[in-house]
């Protein structure tokens, strides 16, 4: 499949700080991309220069075959960003800002605006000043701005920041069924991992200034799980510190078994039906913060 | 350049400046007090006040210089009265008047591109699809309209008062003298034109509104001479003078927008302004 976002080699720098370093970077058609990395990493700078915003000193970038530099008016016109600061004007109620911006992204479709509103529940408070709005508010207000065209593309930066519990997955299960439904590609940079795992196809490990590691939580896992932990849920209390030869921790209630590879479960779970209970089964390394920190430790090592 | 982007600016940037009570009070104030208070206070004393006894003789001769050099005074000036008001409605007022566009513009347009900046919008125009050709000429417009505007309403606010007050001393229309016409429709668009055009370049390239409204300053200080120059009998200041002054200007805000196409990237404009 012809890639939507190619990124090849691109670096930037502010007067003698280096901010991003050889950067490499694809995003296919229709994907949700988490962009992740520590404060401070370069996320930012990424997507601006994406944007064509701001200029990289090396390197090239195609999105949809249009170049960010010579093409950035026609790039920004089919993407649509949610800023960290959400960007929009404080005095002017949350339907003068949509109203502006749909101008600015020339939308003509009049219901456009009061199905926005009502999709991220800001119904009956569009009449009101955003500079009354709670950070919750001004974020949803910030995604409808991004929604109004429709863009082929959507970057979102740190999207959750400010957000309740209940915010955060109104948000993100609302991404997941707009990328189902539309097939818009979405870029999301964010530092909480836990947030971005269920709703994001591959991700980008953003690390010392370029994009060390990217690949679908699959693709990670076969590189970097070298081994498997499993918790164990089971009334067997182990008087050897291993279990058919396989490292094995007990704690109240369950055990945590080291193991080669995935495979070897049934292997471990045969020996222990035999003569005990299995309440419950769980991999506890394979989530995207384990991956990461892997990953990082690949790159530090 | 889109039409409906730079309509949507510029309606965006007049809401903006109705609804900022800072901004507001300023353009209200400052014509109030150079088109009103002034010609009433000055009319008003000639009514009300012998101002030929408290002036005392010397006065009265530097004032019959003065009106010797304009060599215009196309109104028969009899009185001291007379010749003490005539000469500060058409040579010292018209100096003060420009004030008025010259601080609403600064005001306004100093707004412009650093409050977008404090208030982290800029970066939301930018990630847009506006040129910034289309952004440089909505802003400008945005803050040409309203200063215009204000300084063409204290105008006919002078004249009013001017007229309505004037008539009892001169029995006729003083109001206005070729001087003012050539003020209100040659130098003070340009003047404006000029603070706005400046005002945004600087606007564009430093942090804070107040950085940018003390360099802004700067605008003043060349009106500031003027008016001392005006005062002191230095140079009087004619309607043809002030239609050259005018052209001059407008030679000087076409190399200013020229240098301003040329400057103004995207890249630079993002860089400097958001971090």
């Amino acid at each position: 499949m012809k890639a939507m976002i190619e990124v090849k080699g691109v670096s930037k720098s502010f007067g003698s700080q280096v901010v991003l370093k050889d950067v490499h970077f694809t995003v296919e058609p229709g994907k949700i991309v988490g962009l992740l990395g520590p404060n401070g990493a370069g996320k930012t700078t990424f997507i601006r220069i994406l944007n064509g915003v701001i200029k990289a000193d090396a390197g090239s970038i195609s999105i949809m075959g249009l170049s960010p530099t010579n093409h950035g008016d026609e790039i920004r016109a089919i993407s649509g960003i949610v800023t960290e600061s959400a960007g929009l004007y404080h005095q002017m109620t949350g339907i003068e800002n949509l109203e502006f911006f749909a101008d600015l992204y020339g939308v003509s479709d009049k219901n456009q605006i009061p199905k926005l509103l009502t999709l991220f529940e800001l119904d009956g408070h569009e009449q009101k000043p955003v500079g009354t709005y709670s950070t919750g508010m001004k974020k949803r207000l910030a995604l409808c701005k991004a929604l109004l065209h429709n863009p082929k593309i959507l970057f979102l930066d740190e999207p959750t920041n400010g957000l309740d519990p209940d915010g955060i997955k109104m948000v993100l299960s609302y991404l997941k069924k707009y990328n189902e439904e539309t097939g818009t590609t979405i870029i999301i940079c964010s530092h909480v991992l836990h947030q971005l795992e269920p709703i994001c196809d591959s991700f980008a490990f953003l690390e010392e200034r370029t994009i060390i590691e990217q690949g679908s939580m699959s693709e990670l896992e076969a590189t970097y799980l070298t081994d498997v932990i499993v918790r164990i849920g089971t009334d067997f209390t182990p008087t050897l510190k291993t279990i058919v030869g396989y490292p094995c921790e007990h704690s109240s209630g369950e055990i945590l078994v080291t193991l080669p590879s995935k495979e070897e479960i049934s292997t471990v779970l045969r020996e222990l039906l035999k003569n005990h209970q299995v309440f419950s089964v769980e991999i506890v390394n394979n989530d995207l913060e384990s991956i990461y920190f892997k990953v990082r430790e690949s790159i530090n090592r | 350049m889109n039409k409906v982007m730079m309509k949507a600016i510029i309606k965006k940037d007049l809401r903006d400046i109705f609804r900022t009570k800072s901004l507001l009070t300023t353009i209200i104030i400052i014509p109030i007090v150079f088109s009103v208070v002034f010609p009433t206070v000055l009319i008003g004393s000639a009514l009300l006040f012998d101002l030929e006894k408290v002036m005392g003789a010397d006065m009265q001769k530097m004032i019959g210089m003065f009106l010797a050099e304009t060599k215009n005074a196309d109104v028969l000036l009899e009185t001291t009265e007379q010749k003490i008001v005539y000469l500060f409605i058409n040579y010292l007022l018209p100096s003060l008047f420009l004030l008025v566009p010259i601080i609403t513009a600064s005001v306004v347009a100093a707004n412009s591109f650093v409050g977008e900046k404090e208030r982290r919008t800029l970066e939301s125009l930018l990630f847009s699809p506006v040129s910034i050709k289309t952004l440089f000429i909505s802003k400008t417009l945005a803050s040409f309209i309203p200063s215009f505007l204000v300084s063409f309403i204290s105008f006919v606010l002078c004249g009013l008062i001017i007229n309505g007050l004037g008539y009892q001393l001169f029995g006729e229309i003083i109001f206005p003298s070729s001087n003012w016409i050539a003020l209100i429709a040659c130098l003070s668009p340009m003047v404006i034109f000029m603070t706005v055009l400046l005002n945004i370049f600087i606007s564009s390239r430093v942090k804070t509104y107040q950085e940018a409204q003390n360099i802004g300053g700067i605008i003043v200080l060349p009106v500031v001479g003027l008016i001392v120059g005006q005062a002191s009998g230095l140079f009087l200041v004619g309607a043809q003078l002030t239609l050259l002054i005018s052209a001059g200007i407008m030679v000087l805000n076409l190399v200013l927008l020229h240098r301003m196409t040329k400057l103004n990237d995207r890249h630079v404009l993002f860089e400097n302004q958001i971090h």
